[in-house]
């Protein structure tokens, strides 16, 4: 029987709860019958318990046969079947291959033996035996189907859960970049919008005495492989920037490049080209990051980008023209990334009032509209050039109601995480 | 070797790879969450039909809305080998690039493309608007 009250408590891990539930765990005790009582026995039997879905039919203990309500009360219900069955074996109503099973199966295994079945199983119930075989009472698909949806109800649950922490952890991982920002930023919003409460995108600031440094980052995968691979990233570049790499943003990238590929072994074998559809290959991960870099010096006013894959987007007041500065075209330690690959620096006057926005591609490349295209760089800036005098948390809600708008019911492909300053 | 027909899902694309009359078409989305497992077996059956030809004229259709990081890089892979093919069997390859008007996303992807593979006869070919 469900026992409710045990599976509220439940606080086990993912693989004690499932162990936890057993075939057992859904045993009914019922009254059951013999091969030597008659169908009129089985009729009394019935009426007088009206829950009783089936009944087995014992012998010497061991189940031989079960006989289901609907089924025995249709055939009684033929003409003359009272006359002819009556004082006959109950054997004859019997289904003689119902499903038996040991109290110790896993629900697992029992889902899959009751599906495969067939309906008659689910509805009319299966035999729960002890480990010698011998009757113990029986089981209905009615409560298999609620252990099983509790089950995974409580899997969601502990996942759920776990990933909300995730989520805590990622963040405070971001609080130092969150300080940095409004230490050294007046008019600025920073939208960080994981697809699935945590995920690849990530945002970094850290301030100097002779300015900041910023970086906007999309690690490969969402969820929490790209979690897991942003603490990696914000960890060495950390450390990186310890050193007075911070001037360098082209070689802060080709610092990266290297670590990332030392740490997760991404290396190809110089001049051997190695089959890369093999499944031998499948071990290797290939992951990296897209990001832009800026150094941006607030004592002469120059910011210093070099992008992987990331572009940077401008708009200075006096043009009104969104402006890029074009991201060079490989990503961060991703295998097809050269070892000693070198990223190019490029230098921007910043004048007063000049808005500069960065964006991961999830906003860029999500799917929407009626023509279920990407949003894309063109729209982006189109509406950058209407709002940007607007104050930058007011363009922020705008960019994303639109960015909402668009997707509509499209499903949401990828993180997002945006970004605008006026300078 | 025999056709190659797998029908779309949400997150894969239609694959169409008529290897017996060299027409190889893609279309649709691209972002499962083990790309490599999908594009693997795909990308070998190609792989091993290129090695059987010997300067037969392949049409390659290309016609993504959308396609994640992992997916980018096995196109890359993909038109790698038919960059090698062309590359010893000149004007083997036409890639027909399908791109929406409105699509600037997947044209310099394209654009891209034809820049890296320059053995492949690249073909941009613009869907109007409905």
């Amino acid at each position: 029987m469900l026992d409710q009250s045990l599976l509220n408590k439940s606080r086990a891990g993912l693989s004690e709860i499932e162990a936890e539930y057993i075939a057992g765990s859904l045993l009914k005790i019922c009254p059951s019958v013999s091969p030597g009582q008659t169908n009129h026995e089985v009729s009394k039997l019935l009426e007088g318990h009206a829950d009783l879905i089936s009944i087995a039919v014992i012998e010497d203990n061991k189940p031989i046969g079960l006989i289901s309500r609907n089924f025995f009360m249709e055939g009684m219900a033929k003409p003359f079947h009272h006359d002819l069955f009556d004082r006959k074996s109950c054997i004859a109503f019997m289904d003689k291959e119902p499903l038996v099973v040991d109290q110790n199966m896993s629900i697992q295994a029992l889902s899959f033996k009751v599906l495969g079945a067939g309906r008659k199983t689910l509805n009319d119930g299966f035999i729960i035996t002890d480990e010698n075989g011998d009757y113990l009472g029986l089981g209905s698909g009615e409560d298999l189907v609620k252990v099983v949806s509790f089950l995974q109800a409580e899997k969601n649950r502990l996942v759920t859960e776990s990933i909300n922490y995730a989520s805590v952890i990622q963040q405070s991982f971001l609080r130092s970049s969150k300080e940095s920002m409004s230490s050294v930023l007046q008019d600025y919003f920073m939208h960080w919008e994981p697809r699935d409460k945590v995920g690849g995108d990530y945002y970094f600031c850290k301030k100097f005495e002779d300015g900041f440094f910023l970086a906007l980052i999309d690690c490969t995968g969402h969820g929490v492989p790209g979690a897991f691979m942003t603490l990696i990233m914000a960890s060495f570049l950390d450390h990186i920037l310890l050193e007075d790499n911070r001037y360098d943003p082209a070689g802060a990238l080709a610092i990266m490049n290297k670590k990332v590929k030392l740490a997760l072994g991404q290396i190809t074998e110089t001049g051997v080209e190695t089959d890369k559809f093999s499944p031998a290959q499948g071990g290797q991960s290939d992951d990296g990051m897209d990001t832009a870099f800026c150094w941006v010096n607030t004592q002469n006013n120059t910011l210093v980008y070099a992008g992987a894959k990331t572009p940077l987007f401008y708009i200075d007041n006096a043009s009104t023209d969104v402006n890029l500065l074009e991201p060079d075209r490989k990503g961060v330690g991703y295998v097809d990334t050269p070892m000693d690959y070198q990223w190019t620096n490029q230098q921007l006057s910043l004048s007063k009032a000049m808005c500069l926005y960065l964006t991961t591609d999830g906003l860029i490349d999500q799917i929407g509209g009626l023509k279920k295209i990407a949003f894309g760089k063109k729209r982006f800036s189109a509406l950058l050039k209407d709002i940007y005098l607007k104050p930058m948390l007011e363009q922020e809600s705008i960019i994303m109601q639109t960015y909402y708008d668009y997707q509509g019911k499209q499903r949401r492909r990828d993180d997002v995480c945006l970004m605008g300053f006026r300078f | 070797m025999t056709d190659l027909y797998i029908p779309a899902t949400s997150d894969t694309p239609e694959i169409n790879f008529k290897f017996s009359r060299n027409t190889l078409s893609m279309s649709g989305e691209a972002y499962p969450e083990n790309g490599v497992e999908f594009f693997r077996p795909i990308l070998r059956q190609l792989q091993s039909h290129l090695k059987s030809l010997s300067g037969d004229t392949i049409e390659f259709n290309f016609q993504l809305t959308y396609f994640n990081s992992v997916s980018t890089k096995i196109f890359y892979s993909m038109f790698e080998l038919l960059n090698e093919y062309a590359k010893n069997h000149p004007n083997s390859v036409l890639l027909n690039w399908h791109h929406d008007e409105e699509d600037d996303m997947i044209l310099d992807f394209g654009l891209d493309i034809q820049e890296d593979f320059t053995w492949i006869d690249f073909n941009a070919i613009t869907l109007a608007s409905a």
